[in-house]
């Protein structure tokens, strides 16, 4: 599943967030590491294939969204794209790449 | 806008060596881990995630020391505050941990206790990713020790909303648990046939989904709903189907409860002396897991038939053993108010027994 999902999330990282391909690189190995043991929680065992996605989908957009504020040193970006997608809740960016990776699918 | 700077880590350890550093800080004595935390991996989320799953385990079979070893874990994540994982590992491993030390709580009776754990459970789960599937999960317990309080219409009024909750997260499993609430509060309702009908519902389900615990579970909850029944062939297949598999899983507390539902059989079937013998073994099996207030419940129990046999004193000699636990659990008014009245009857040899029966028929959900 995190394979079906990673160019998804690639792209989240590189094109929403603006990461360097680097960056994104390193973020994608913390997220596999993460989600390996997401899937293994408790309460997880049961989680349907969607949900699974949408927790992976919701870390990563909270990773280049912490990763990026943390660069840009609490000052704004020349960059208005990027602003827009700062100012945005992650849980909703990853609702909107969920929605487009099921739309990619069918 | 604020940012929160994520930790980058080296390689952690594999899950396989997560597992053997769990077995390695359990063997390790409570007061020499702290110190020892770097060499164990204490901190490792694989070491942590191990951990819970094999005190998820222990819970039917030992769950004073799953309470003894939650409680330092939770303390050790707490406080100093350590940073475990990424993202919301840290949050997900204090709930887990108080989780899990809520539950074994509710085993043990320490009501009070056990609810201050689901509090602290709620607060690490609110910040998990995955926060609707672990409040629910904790949602369960705190039902399910609203139940042992006695307070039946309040379960059922809120159990189908847990119900559709798990469902609508595609958990069955937990779904299908939330049923032996609603089986048991019509136990306690003195209901045994519309309990025998929610168990009968569970154990085909169970079955056709491969779900083995509860299934065995399901099966001895049969064994006292038939017992309460005096529907002896019917109780003896619901334990002859069960106690294969709870052995197999160890699951000691759910074996003390099939022997608690022999004894009711043998005692519904005028059979006293047998159905003592049966409690008494029932008691050594609970003693055995340290669930006191199991025990002087059946002392009451027990006292009960010995009163319908004549034997004041020896009734007498039940209840003085029963009194101190009871009074230790801090139970509920209805509760406090029955014991009063034994504990002035047992004062005068004369022993008031509706008080008895009311005081036993309140702790019988501890069975449950």
């Amino acid at each position: 599943m995190f394979s079906l999902t990673l160019d998804v999330i690639h792209s989240a990282l590189v094109a929403y967030y603006r990461l360097t391909e680097e960056e994104a690189r390193g973020a994608e190995e913390d997220l596999y590491i993460w989600f390996q043991r997401l899937a293994r929680r408790g309460g997880a065992g049961q989680m349907p294939v969607k949900l699974l996605r949408i927790s992976l989908l919701s870390a990563a957009c909270q990773y280049g969204r912490s990763f990026q504020l943390w660069k840009l040193g609490g000052e704004q970006s020349s960059d208005r794209e990027l602003n827009d997608v700062l100012s945005r809740e992650p849980d909703e960016v990853a609702g909107d790449l969920d929605r487009r990776f099921e739309e990619d699918r069918s | 806008m604020t940012g929160r700077v994520l930790p980058f880590r080296g390689r952690p350890l594999s899950s396989e060596a997560g597992l053997k550093a769990a077995e390695r800080v359990l063997a390790t004595p409570l007061d020499e881990r702290a110190a020892k935390a770097r060499t164990l991996h204490l901190e490792d989320p694989e070491t942590l995630l191990a951990l819970c799953g094999v005190l998820r385990e222990r819970m039917g079979t030992s769950p004073a020391s799953v309470r003894e070893e939650a409680q330092y874990l939770y303390r050790f994540i707490e406080s100093p505050k350590r940073e475990i994982g990424l993202f919301d590992e840290r949050d997900y491993f204090l709930g887990e941990t108080a989780l899990l030390a809520g539950t074994a709580c509710r085993c043990l009776s320490e009501r009070e206790e056990s609810w201050i754990w689901f509090e602290r459970a709620e607060a690490g789960f609110r910040h998990t990713m995955n926060a609707p599937g672990e409040l629910s999960r904790l949602a369960y317990q705190r039902l399910a020790e609203r139940l042992e309080e006695r307070q039946l219409d309040l379960v059922l009024e809120l159990l189908p909303s847990l119900i559709e909750s798990f469902q609508k997260l595609g958990m069955p499993e937990d779904a299908l648990k939330c049923r032996f609430l609603e089986g048991l509060a019509h136990v306690e309702k003195d209901e045994p046939a519309a309990a025998v009908a929610v168990f009968n519902q569970i154990c085909s389900e169970a079955e056709e989904r491969g779900f083995d615990r509860l299934l065995a579970e399901a099966y001895g909850n049969l064994i006292h709903a038939h017992g309460m029944m005096g529907e002896a062939d019917a109780a003896i297949e619901a334990s002859r189907r069960s106690i294969p598999i709870l052995k197999r899983l160890d699951n000691r507390i759910a074996l003390a409860k099939v022997t608690w539902g022999l004894a009711i059989l043998l005692r519904e079937g005028g059979h006293y002396a047998e159905a003592i013998d049966s409690y008494r073994k029932a008691q050594d099996e609970f003693g055995a897991i340290g669930m006191r207030a199991d025990i002087a419940a059946l002392n009451l129990v027990v006292a009960d038939l010995l009163l319908e046999e004549g034997k004041s004193v020896e009734a007498l000699h039940e209840i003085a053993a029963a009194l101190p636990v009871i009074s230790e659990l801090k139970m509920a008014p209805e509760g406090m108010a029955a014991l009063s009245l034994v504990r002035e009857s047992a004062r005068r040899q004369e022993i008031n027994r509706q008080a008895l029966r009311e005081l036993h028929g309140y702790f019988q959900e501890l069975q449950n």
